[in-house]
């Protein structure tokens, strides 16, 4: 059997679009900001120390005019003029430091979210990395974040700016002229009108943006991963013509939203000049008729101007606002999901461990439903040596995977030592298991580095060994760096077979209790096989084991063969004992040698003494 | 180097002139009605000063808004025209770099980064369109707004204007200073984001391998390491990034504290008039935005540059493989294969995708193998592990190029037959399957010739799929996920076969197709693949015996070198490298003992009689029948 993912799977997953302004998810990413609250406090005044003297400006060329000019007190203008000078030298210095300070923090909130997001990740079950394609989880820890980085540093802070201004300049105007403040802020419910109808514009055509942006790269990287066999296949026409229509589906959606901004703009601006009209021309006439000084009104102009800047900016802002708060929103659904398999909160302690591994009427599927096994029991003494055999799909890995608890079976207990894998830290009983995965993964570095992995206690010697162990040792030493030699992403540099080796030898340079060697030598030729298993007799005695392989020379040697179909175990016992049997893997291992009738006249008499 | 960077985005640029023209244009006229703004406000207010005329302050008024509307209209404009022109870059530029990408071959994928590939398709393109849309608009905001404003300023009061442009060419000279900084940090910046995505990239796809030896730790520090690293590069961008503004803004604070200094002794001394005063503050207000504009674009540029670099880093990478300029127009590919004399070694190059072939060569992974498959006939490949074989198949679809006549199809040399038409007639199955995540039916129909719709059954039931599929509830339409991580091991083989067989190829390359798959269903395949594969030439890569045996004739490799060739009673028979293997495979524990007491018979008599073994009888081989495979070849 083959387990879809299913048509509700999340590999093909939509985007779900939140609001633009979301006060639970704004409340929780500011909870972010609380280990540097005194970087908060401090861009925070300064900037309101900013918005404050950028206000000065606008009032010293009033009062340069009204007062100085007016009564032509020249020494009053120039004391004027530098006072402005100094205020901007001051403003410069303020504002260096109010952006650097800003950055900091946003990139401090970054770092710090990027890394929870990362381990959060990590944690989670393999379950979810079956559901969630690499690409997708890239996005969220590389992109996802360093929207929120716009957010903090152009978005939150800058708006806490402009409402400082826009409140700052309401006051202002409001003690120049309460009248003419009045007349201008009765424009305010249009500009509210004008941003609800382009919010509602822009969050639909932002919501199909990001789905388009998410499939875009999604194909992007599934090719780039895969070109060699877009190449073999000679798919690249059809992909670049998918691509193209993916990419051209997302230009237009984005020249879609360009518009809508485009129009939000000059209404801005249009409305701004409305208030700028009304003032020249009831203001205007107030001066005419003397009730307003003309300073007064000049200043008023002037903070106008800056009054609708801001919002005009909103635009841009909500843009950020929108994708901050759908980037936070999949950013917390990720650290909301509880990983489904933990460490218990009381873990029983690994005493010494004599590997004694019991299915105990096992029922497990990886989609509900699809059972992989039903009812399996299947008892392991400790320190025996047994071999998982049986057609494709039967469920081995599947076993070696519900054993380190990869994933938890739905009914029925998986038994170290008696004592039940889920009662184990998830850490302590992966580190008394050495596994090899059928699926042979290299990280990119060297090729020490890939038998060590993380671990620093593992010295060089060490791994040496382990690459002789292995057989590995030979070719590693030709390569021009040795254990040096740079390891391609994947190893790609590499035949299967060393790959296999070297991923063959992590688990030698560990010392585990229980061995799980999952076809770890499925690619690799008779000859070295032989050799390794030679080499493994000694380290293989005492341990619990179990080899899973589809050639049966592999498990020749161990003290149990069990044969599993659909699931289920069909045969245990010796290779002789089920050989005699005539059963299935009878049938495995004669269809090895169905050949032989013929050549066994030129081997039985004395070719059997010359092997081994 | 800066500028061979930007012809690059000459044919871009072309392209979509009109566009961009029209939208400068727009912008033009946009930033003229701007200029009109405080021109009105300045009549306004001289009006006002002088109340002969106060009736006309709602003509004013209504002159004002009509500047304004105009301008709107023009906004949409320029801004529909130059941010529609950077995204239509944008998009082109992906396409022609995801086009490229397609062209490169697997040898700059064994040394690429996917991650890498994926943060400049990303990050670095955004970077350039933000230079081509931003920056357009800066560069033409910035110096028309700043030569326009200047020059009104000039008719103005020419000495106040010349007094308050004092400071310009020190604000100048430091921007460029610290652009090449700018640029320098940006790249830093870049590089270190793309590590991070390689990093995390790689993470998530080994996940297994770091749950199994419970390295989350270690990937957690050296991801937070990265990340740390990334903090740094970008807080060094800042220090340097937020120089700009209060730059600039100091600048037009000196104009503006000058303009008050001496416009106002001018006012006073009544050599200038109160209303020129105010507009002239005006237009020193109305600069700050451009200017500011500009010191953005000298950011935005840096950024962009150095981004573009890195794009064209890759778009500089030559092919290996391509067609070359002799090629045939027009080839049919039959099947037979030879290799003459053939040496091969892989370039050796650092790892990071700008190391290209030039790199220089390793020592020989193929020496002097020569080889000759007819149309139609099996071959197969045997050896230790590194010993060549994967190399050496993969030279048939070219994969990698091989040197200068050593290579031939059908008598003609691999380099002059057409890509597409050789790979077309190639059924390839690699040792490390790769599935896309999609249905499976898509997956097997990969590049098989469109089929409207219909099932590949009877790939999947060569493949030995078919049960298994049966058994799904959405048949060949379930989804897979990423590379198959739903399907076990032997599964993602079969479907790789099936893959390759629904291509209908005419040169079948098994890469130890079957090295996951039990020996039952092995056979099973075999003997389907036989029926179905009637005058293709295979070439079949091994280490079981089994599987040798269907070929006409084995080759066995060490070290890059054949030493042995020949039918498998030939090799059996001299004793040698292949004779030691059979013997290592058939001998297996015990049996040594039970042959030479029981022949083979008895051993044969303990399968049981239902058993599938009996109903192919070992004689019925592919190799064995060249003569059939010889009539049904065209
Ligand atoms: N991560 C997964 N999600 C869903 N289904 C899975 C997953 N892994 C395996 N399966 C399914 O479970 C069944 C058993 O798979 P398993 O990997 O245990 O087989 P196996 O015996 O190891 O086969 P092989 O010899 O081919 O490796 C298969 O039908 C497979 O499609
Ligand atoms: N892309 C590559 N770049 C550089 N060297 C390579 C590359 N691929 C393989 N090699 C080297 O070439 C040699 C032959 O590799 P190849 O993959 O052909 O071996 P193989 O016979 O297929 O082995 P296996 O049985 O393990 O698959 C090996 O030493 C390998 O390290
Ligand atoms: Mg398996
Ligand atoms: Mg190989």
């Amino acid at each position: 059997m083959i387990h879809g993912l299913g048509p509700d799977s999340a590999i093909h997953e939509d985007e779900a679009l939140g609001k633009a302004y979301d006060a639970r998810l704004m409340r929780r990413l500011m909870g972010y900001l609380r280990p540097y609250r005194g970087l908060v406090v401090l861009t925070s005044l300064l900037l309101l120390a900013i918005s404050l003297l950028q206000l000065v400006g606008p009032y010293l060329t009033k009062v340069a005019i009204d007062t100085y000019i007016v009564s032509q007190d020249y020494a009053g203008v120039r004391n004027m003029a530098l006072l402005y000078l100094g205020i901007w030298c001051l403003l410069a210095v303020l504002q260096y430091f109010q952006t650097y300070l800003m950055h900091r923090m946003g990139q401090h909130v970054i770092y710090d979210l990027r890394t929870q997001v990362f381990q959060h990740l990590q944690g989670q079950s393999l379950r979810f990395f079956d559901r969630n394609p690499v690409g997708r989880l890239m996005t969220r820890v590389v992109n996802d974040v360093e929207v929120l980085d716009e957010m903090f540093t152009t978005g939150v802070v800058t708006f806490l700016g402009d409402c400082f201004i826009l409140a700052g300049i309401t006051v202002a105007m409001i003690w120049l002229d309460w009248k003419l403040a009045l007349l201008t802020l009765a424009l305010v419910p249009l500009l509210v009108l004008v941003s609800s109808i382009y919010r509602r514009k822009a969050r639909e055509a932002y919501r199909r943006t990001r789905l388009a942006l998410a499939r875009l790269n999604a194909y992007l990287h599934e090719n780039l991963a895969g070109m060699r066999t877009v190449q073999a296949f000679v798919r690249e026409r059809r992909n670049l013509k998918t691509f193209h229509g993916i990419n051209l589906t997302y230009r237009d959606l984005m020249l879609r939203s360009i518009f809508y901004n485009s129009l939000f703009f000059p209404a801005v601006e249009i409305i701004g000049a409305l208030a700028t009209a009304l003032v020249i021309w009831y203001g205007g006439g107030r001066v005419v008729q003397g009730l307003v000084e003309l300073g007064v009104l000049v200043a008023f102009l002037q903070y106008l101007e800056r009054f609708f800047r801001p919002i005009r900016d909103l635009a841009e802002k909500y843009n950020i606002m929108q994708s901050a708060m759908a980037s936070s929103e999949r950013l917390f659904k990720i650290l909301d999901t509880q990983p489904d398999l933990e460490s218990p909160a009381h873990p029983v302690a690994v005493s010494q461990c004599r590997g004694a591994v019991r299915f105990d009427r096992v029922w497990f599927a990886y989609r509900s439903g699809e059972w992989v096994l039903q009812d399996f029991t299947l008892e392991i003494e400790p320190g025996e040596r047994i071999a998982l055999v049986g057609p494709t799909g039967a469920g081995k890995s599947t076993l070696t995977n519900l054993l380190c608890r990869f994933y938890d079976p739905q009914r029925g207990r998986v038994l170290i030592d008696g004592v039940d894998v889920r009662d184990y830290d998830l850490k302590d009983l992966r580190r008394r298991i050495g596994l090899v995965i059928q699926d042979v993964f290299l990280f990119s570095g060297d090729v020490e580095a890939n038998i060590r992995l993380g671990d620093t206690r593992i010295g060089l010697e060490r791994v040496r060994q382990a690459a002789r162990r292995v057989n590995a040792h030979r070719f590693i030493e030709q390569l021009p760096r040795g254990y040096q030699e740079p390891v391609a992403e994947r190893g790609a540099t590499f035949s299967a077979g060393q790959r296999q080796l070297i991923s063959f030898a992590r688990v030698l340079a560990i010392d585990p209790q229980i061995l799980i060697l999952d076809e770890a030598t499925s690619s690799v030729d008779t000859e070295t096989e032989h050799l390794i298993q030679e080499n493994l007799e000694e380290l293989l005695r005492g341990r619990t084991s179990i080899i899973v392989a589809h050639r049966l020379a592999t498990v020749q040697r161990v003290d149990r063969i069990i044969v599993l179909r659909d699931g289920a175990v069909v045969e245990m016992g010796s290779h002789a004992e089920l050989l005699r049997r005539g059963g299935l893997y009878a049938t495995l291992y004669w269809y090895q040698f169905k050949d032989r009738a013929e050549d066994l006249a030129d081997l039985a008499p004395s070719g059997a003494q010359g092997a081994l | 180097m800066l500028d061979k960077n930007l012809t690059s985005l000459k044919p871009y640029l072309l392209r979509y002139r009109w566009r961009l023209l029209a939208g400068i244009l727009a912008l033009l006229f946009t930033d003229a009605c701007g200029l009109v703004v405080p021109w009105v406000l300045k009549l306004a207010i001289d009006g006002i000063s002088s109340p002969r005329n106060s009736a006309s302050l709602l003509h004013y008024a209504g002159l004002l808004m009509l500047a304004v509307l105009v301008q709107a209209v023009f906004r949409v404009g320029w801004r529909n025209g130059i941010f529609g022109f950077s995204r239509r870059v944008e998009a082109d530029l992906r396409c022609d770099f995801f086009q490229h990408l397609q062209r490169l071959s697997p040898s700059f994928y064994d040394r690429a980064q996917t991650g890498d590939l994926m943060s400049r398709a990303t990050n670095d393109l955004s970077a350039v369109r933000e230079l081509l849309g931003m920056g357009a608009m800066g560069i033409v905001d910035g110096v028309l707004v700043v030569a326009a404003s200047v020059s009104i300023m000039l008719v103005i009061d020419p000495r106040l204007t010349l007094l308050t442009m004092l400071p310009l060419p020190v604000i100048t000279l430091a921007v460029l200073r610290l652009g090449k900084l700018v640029h320098e940090r940006s790249r830093e910046t870049q590089e270190q984001a793309a590590a991070l995505s390689a990093m995390v990239q790689e993470s998530f796809a080994g996940i297994r391998v770091v749950k199994a030896y419970v390295q989350e730790e270690a990937e957690y520090r050296e991801f937070a390491r990265l990340s740390r690293e990334y903090f740094e590069k970008n807080m060094a961008l800042v220090r340097v990034r937020a120089i700009f503004l209060p730059c600039i803004a100091l600048m037009s604070a000196v104009g503006v504290a000058l303009t008050l200094g001496y416009g106002g002794w001018r006012v006073i001394a009544g050599g200038m008039s109160l209303g020129s005063f105010v507009a002239f503050l005006g237009y020193l207000a109305m600069l700050t935005w451009p200017l500011m504009a500009l010191g953005f674009v000298v950011n935005l540029y840096q950024r962009g540059m150095a981004s573009l670099a890195r794009i064209n880093e890759i778009l500089a990478v030559e092919p290996e493989v391509r067609d070359a300029p002799d090629a045939l127009g027009d080839f049919t590919v039959d099947g037979a294969i030879e290799f003459r004399n053939l040496t091969f070694r892989y370039s050796r190059g650092a790892a990071g995708p700008a190391a290209t072939a030039t790199g220089e060569a390793g020592a020989p992974v193929l020496r002097n193998v020569t080889l000759r498959i007819p149309a139609g006939g099996v071959v197969a490949l045997v050896g230790a592990t590194g010993s060549g074989k994967s190399t050496l198949v993969n030279l048939v679809p070219r994969l990698y190029d091989p040197p200068p006549g050593t290579v031939f199809i059908d008598g003609v040399e691999v380099r002059r037959i057409p890509l597409t038409r050789l790979r077309s007639a190639i059924g390839y199955v690699s040792q490390e399957p790769y599935l896309f995540s999609d249905t499976l039916a898509a997956n097997i129909l990969f590049s098989a010739p469109a089929r409207n719709g219909v099932e590949p059954r009877e790939e999947a039931e060569v493949a030995q799929l078919s049960r298994e599929i049966c058994a799904l509830p959405q048949g060949f339409e379930t989804l897979i996920g990423e590379r198959g991580v739903n399907l076990s091991g032997g599964q993602k083989q079969r479907v790789a076969l099936a893959r390759a067989l629904a291509r209908r190829p005419r040169i079948l390359i098994l890469d130890d197709a079957f090295s996951s798959v039990d020996t039952e269903t092995e056979e099973k395949i075999l003997r389907g693949l036989r029926a179905k594969l009637r005058g293709c030439t295979c070439l079949l890569v091994s280490h079981r015996v089994t599987t040798l045996q269907e070929a006409d004739r084995i080759v066995v490799l060490e070290e890059g070198r054949i030493i042995e060739e020949g039918t498998n009673r030939e090799l059996l028979a001299r004793r040698g490298a292949y004779w030691r293997l059979y013997q290592k495979q058939l001998l297996a524990q015990g049996l040594e003992d039970r042959l030479r007491q029981a022949p083979f018979q008895a051993a044969v008599d303990a399968v049981p009689h239902s058993s599938p073994y009996r109903a192919a009888p070992p004689q019925e081989r592919l190799g064995t029948r060249p003569s059939q495979r010889q009539e049904s070849a065209p």
